[in-house]
C-alpha cells in the first residue's frame, strides 16, 4: 500500500491556492496597429443600468422634426436620444447634451475626427471646416468629415447651444450610408428648436 | 505519525468528510440557483461557487458563514487523493479504480484552472468592420492611448483593481501619471444641480457633470455605468482633471510633451496579434415563418505573423478555435448587420474531456478485470474436482 506524506498533501494545497490567488497587473500595455473606431457604441448589445433616465437639461429641451421614415428612442445618461434612419448599413445617429461648453468646440470636433482616424485641427482649420445654419434654436454649427480608411467612415454633426447646455446632434457611419440620408439629416438640423 | 497528524490524516481520508462535502455542494448548488434570480448568473456563481467562503455583513464587518464552492471543491479533491492513497492498493487488480480516481481528481483540477484562468470576452463588429481586440464586458479599464504615431497606438490600460484602490498610477514609457480622485463601479451621470455638486473635472466633456452612486447591477442583461475622476500629471505639472465614464462614448484627447493622448473608461480590452473582419452575417429563418434556422458569421481572419489570410464560417455550435481561444456565435443586432461573438479562452478546456475519457476507460478496465475474475471463478467452479488416487 502507498501512503503519501502529509507534507505532500499540503504542497498540493499551496499550489492550488497559489494558482487561484494569481492577480492581474495594475497597468497593461500594448502597441497595436490603428484600426478605425467602431461606429456602434461597444456597449450597445447590453442595456445600461439606468438607460431610462435621460439627463435633465437646465435650459429646456431641444426638439426637432423627424424626416419621413425616421424614428427616435430615448437615450440614457449622456445620450439624450437615438435617431434611427430608414436605411441599411452602418449608421449611428444620436443627440447628446452636456452642461456648459463641454470641453469646447475644438476639443469636441477633434474628438470626432479622432474617432474616424483623422488628425486634429487647429483653430484656423476649425473655422474653415465650420458651416452654419440658422434655426429656431439659434445658429447651429455643422461639421462634415470623411475618413481616409477603406471603406470610408463619415461623420456629420451639428452643435447647438442653449441656456448653459451644449447639444450635439451627430450621425456617424459608412460614407455611402451617411450620404444616403444626409439631406434628411440636414432638414432635421434645420428644424431644431428649444421647447 | 504522531497523534494530531494521525487525526488530521484520518479526517482527511474519511468517507464522512466526502459525504459532508457532497452535502455542502448540494446546498451551494440550490442556494446558487435561487440566487440567480436576484444576482444574475455570473453574480451568483461568483458569490457561491467561485469563492472560498460565503460571507454575510454583520454590523460593519463581514463574517463567513458557509464554505464556498472553491473551499469545498479543494477539500473534496484532497479527500479523494488521500482516500485513494490510503485505501487503494497499488496493484493491477485495482488499475481501473486508480484510473477512475485520477479522472475525478483531474475534473477538480480542471475546475480550479477554469475559475482561475478562464477569460470570457466578446467581439462586437458590424459587416465590413475589422477589429483586433476583444472586450471583457464585466471589467473596466481606464485607457490612456498615445496616438502620436500614424501607424500604431501605444495603449495603456489601468485596470479596475487599481482604479478602485485609488492613489497614483504611473503610465509606463510615458512621462504621465494618473491620480485617481474618485471611482464608482456604477453611477448615474448628469449635469450638476443644486445639491449635486460637479465631480471636479476641469478638462474635457465632463466639466460641469455630477454623479450619484448606484448599486452595481446584477442582471445579466444590464451593465454598470462606471466612472473615474482622474488628475493627469506630466512629471510635477498637472494637465487637469478629467471625468471618464463608459457613458461617454468617445475618448477625450489631450497633449503632453508634444505627443497626443486620449483617455477613456471602457470595457477591458484584450488585443489580438491578428485581425478579424465581419464579411457577412446571416440570420436565416424557416420559409414563411420567423423561426430562426441559422445564425452565422463569415469572418476574414488575417494574421500577418503566420502569413494567414482566410475566411472562416462561424455558426451555432461550430466555433472558430484559434490561438487558444474559441469564438462562438452568440448574438446579433442592428437589423442583422452586427454580429456578437462570445470568445472564451480557457487553458484548461481539454481537462474535462480528458477526465471524462479517463473515468470511462477506468470503468471499462475495472469491468474487464472483474469480468475476467468472475469468468475464471466460474470456470474453476465447473471443473471437476480432482480424484484422489486410490
Amino acid at each position: 500500500m502507498v501512503r503519501p506524506s502529509i507534507s505532500s498533501v499540503f504542497a498540493i494545497l499551496a499550489v492550488a491556492a497559489g494558482a487561484v490567488a494569481c492577480s492581474r497587473e495594475d497597468v497593461t500595455s500594448y502597441r497595436v496597429a490603428k484600426v478605425p473606431t467602431p461606429v456602434v457604441a461597444s456597449a450597445a448589445p447590453m442595456q445600461a443600468a439606468s438607460a431610462s433616465l435621460p439627463p435633465a437639461p437646465q435650459g429646456g429641451a431641444l426638439r426637432w422634426t423627424l424626416p419621413a421614415g425616421w424614428s427616435e428612442k430615448p437615450g440614457g445618461q449622456m445620450r439624450y436620444a437615438t435617431l434611427q434612419a430608414p436605411v441599411t448599413g452602418r449608421l449611428d445617429a444620436s443627440v447628446v447634451v452636456l452642461p456648459g461648453p463641454a470641453g469646447g468646440e475644438l476639443a469636441n470636433v477633434n474628438r470626432w475626427r479622432n474617432q474616424i482616424g483623422l488628425p486634429p485641427l487647429d483653430d484656423g482649420a476649425l473655422a474653415k471646416a465650420r458651416k452654419s445654419v440658422k434655426t429656431k434654436a439659434g445658429t447651429v454649427k455643422i461639421y462634415d468629415f470623411t475618413s481616409a480608411s477603406t471603406p470610408p467612415t463619415r461623420v456629420v454633426a451639428g452643435l447647438a447651444e442653449g441656456k448653459g447646455d451644449t447639444w450635439f446632434v451627430k450621425m456617424t457611419g459608412d460614407a455611402s450610408t451617411v450620404a444616403a440620408v444626409r439631406d434628411d439629416f440636414m432638414k432635421l438640423l434645420g428644424s431644431l428648436r428649444f421647447e | 505519525m504522531n497523534r494530531p497528524t494521525q487525526k488530521v490524516w484520518d479526517l482527511l481520508t474519511s468517507l464522512k468528510l466526502t459525504i459532508v462535502c457532497l452535502s455542502a455542494l448540494m446546498v451551494l448548488v440550490v442556494a446558487c440557483t435561487l440566487a440567480q434570480v436576484r444576482l444574475g448568473t455570473l453574480g451568483a456563481v461568483n458569490l457561491y461557487m467561485r469563492s472560498w467562503f460565503y460571507w454575510i455583513p454583520l454590523g460593519g464587518f463581514s463574517i463567513p458563514i458557509f464554505p464556498g464552492g472553491a473551499a469545498v471543491g479543494l477539500v473534496l479533491m484532497l479527500n479523494l487523493i488521500a482516500a485513494q492513497a490510503k485505501r487503494l492498493e497499488l496493484s493491477w487488480k485495482k488499475a481501473g479504480l486508480w484510473i477512475v480516481h485520477l479522472g475525478l481528481i483531474l475534473l477538480f483540477v480542471g475546475e480550479f484552472v477554469t475559475s482561475a484562468y478562464q477569460v470570457d470576452a466578446r467581439l462586437v463588429f458590424e459587416q465590413g468592420q475589422t477589429t483586433n481586440f476583444l472586450e471583457v464586458p464585466r471589467e473596466t479599464e481606464l485607457a490612456i492611448v498615445d496616438q502620436t504615431d500614424p501607424a500604431f497606438d501605444d495603449v495603456h490600460g489601468i485596470q479596475e483593481g487599481a482604479l478602485a484602490r485609488g492613489g497614483t498610477v504611473a503610465v509606463p514609457n510615458t512621462p504621465l501619471s494618473v491620480r485617481i480622485l474618485a471611482w464608482q463601479r456604477n453611477a448615474l451621470l448628469g449635469p450638476a444641480r443644486p445639491g449635486l455638486p460637479p465631480a471636479g473635472a476641469t478638462q474635457g466633456v465632463g466639466v460641469g457633470l455630477a454623479f450619484s452612486p448606484l448599486a452595481p447591477v446584477t442582471s445579466d442583461e444590464q451593465r454598470d455605468l462606471s466612472l473615474a475622476v482622474v488628475e493627469v500629471r506630466a512629471g510635477d505639472r498637472s494637465l487637469g482633471t478629467w471625468l471618464a465614464s463608459n457613458a461617454i462614448e468617445q475618448p477625450q484627447a489631450f497633449s503632453a510633451g508634444g505627443r497626443t493622448f486620449s483617455l477613456a473608461l471602457r470595457d477591458r480590452r484584450l488585443y489580438l496579434p491578428y485581425s478579424l473582419t465581419l464579411e457577412q452575417f446571416r440570420h436565416d429563418v424557416y420559409p414563411g415563418t420567423e423561426i430562426p434556422k441559422n445564425f452565422s458569421s463569415l469572418v476574414r481572419l488575417q494574421n500577418p505573423a503566420r502569413g494567414e489570410d482566410r475566411n472562416v464560417l462561424i455558426f451555432m455550435n461550430q466555433p472558430l478555435r484559434y490561438d487558444g481561444k474559441a469564438f462562438y456565435q452568440a448574438s446579433f443586432g442592428k437589423g442583422d448587420t452586427l454580429s456578437i461573438l462570445q470568445v472564451v479562452e480557457n487553458p484548461g478546456w481539454l481537462i474535462p474531456y480528458v477526465s471524462t475519457i479517463l473515468v470511462t476507460i477506468g470503468l471499462l478496465v475495472h469491468f474487464a478485470i472483474s469480468l475476467r475474475r468472475g469468468l475464471r471463478r466460474a470456470a474453476a467452479a465447473q471443473e471437476p474436482a480432482p480424484q484422489e488416487a486410490a
